[in-house]
């Protein structure tokens, strides 16, 4: 059988099991395993970022109060609804495949990369505000009064945290819309939905990584 | 194993519809708590409920989006030890910066 008809009989007869594995199930939960494993280096990756984010708020609780007043909160508000929504559509679609309903999951698949721009552009229009507001350091950054290196320091925190969140946001997208395209070529099922169903499992990482930005760069001193 | 495929057409199990829409209300209602917090003046609560929020947040996702409810045990000790190394990380980063006492020179 050629590669080409291996694929199709993939599709109509099921999961291809490779030779180290006793079934699709012990396969499956194989991949799922592994994408757990590269979920917590990722957790680590920016979990040190959030490490020096603590030790800077600590050594500096008024500079960070005032810097995070300075971030637009109705803009990251929106940006934490809009991922968590498109979270929940990531799992309807990852679910719709293991139906089978194809259509729907490239729909919802859709969606989802479809909020995950408007996320980016949302992004984009707060870093611009922030350029305008010259908030960016080492950049264009005018600052003056006694918390001005501690808002310095916040700002280089929330550049590299968005930053990087970002990308990952953008890395997320892509392969999300690469899925749309195999979905709607029928190269998933019920037979066949690890690829889905551990890009959803990124996807969701993304969003528990934004749901503590909000708090630790939106939310800081807003009182009073 | 002697065939490269094998063939199982059992039906994946799925999550319900509703429970996804439920942790999605439920997300978006933690959302508006703890913006609504955020500015009122609660001293070091503001802090400690915006990531509690964070934390439950986090919790319905990872156990109902990340289907982590019905996973494996190893799957979910994979799944915790990011988070136990970090927490590890910034845990003894804080036993030196919370504990720092200035101490002055004698002269």
């Amino acid at each position: 059988m050629n590669a080409r008809a291996a694929d199709v009989d993939w599709r109509v007869n099921g999961t291809q099991v490779e030779e180290q594995y006793d079934d699709a199930t012990q396969q499956r939960e194989a991949a799922t395993l592994g994408m757990w494993v590269f979920i917590a280096t990722e957790v680590l990756f920016f979990g040190v970022l959030f490490a020096s984010y603590t030790i800077c708020r600590i050594l500096y609780p008024q500079g960070f109060a005032v810097a995070s007043r300075q971030t637009d909160m109705a803009l990251g508000t929106a940006e934490t609804a809009v991922l968590l929504i498109s979270s929940c559509l990531i799992a309807l679609g990852a679910r719709a495949v293991k139906l089978d309903q194809n259509r729907l999951a490239a729909g919802l698949l859709a969606g989802t990369a479809a909020l995950g721009l408007g996320f980016l552009v949302m992004h984009g229009f707060e870093y611009h505000k922030e350029y305008t507001e010259h908030l960016v350091p080492g950049v264009d950054f005018l600052q003056r009064g006694p918390q001005a290196r501690a808002v310095e320091l916040f700002f280089c925190l929330y550049y590299c945290i968005t930053g990087f969140h970002s990308l990952h946001v953008a890395i997320g997208v892509s392969v999300i819309l690469v899925l749309v395209v195999r979905v709607l070529r029928g190269s998933y099922g019920s037979q066949r939905y690890t690829t889905p169903e551990l890009t959803a499992l990124y996807w969701h990482l993304v969003d528990i990584v934004w749901i503590f930005v909000y708090p630790l760069i939106y939310l800081v001193g807003r009182a009073g | 194993m002697s065939t490269a495929a094998t063939v199982s057409n059992a039906r994946p199990r799925v999550t319900p519809v509703r429970r996804y829409l439920w942790v999605l209300a439920a997300l978006l209602a933690l959302l508006a708590l703890s913006a609504g917090a955020a500015l009122l003046k609660l001293g070091v609560f503001n802090t400690v409920i915006a990531l509690g929020v964070s934390v439950a947040k986090t919790l319905l996702v990872m156990a109902v989006f990340m289907h982590e409810s019905e996973a494996r045990r190893l799957t979910r000790i994979a799944a915790a030890l990011g988070f136990v190394w970090l927490a590890i990380l910034i845990g003894l980063a804080l036993t030196d910066f919370l504990t720092r006492v200035p101490v002055p020179p004698p002269w």
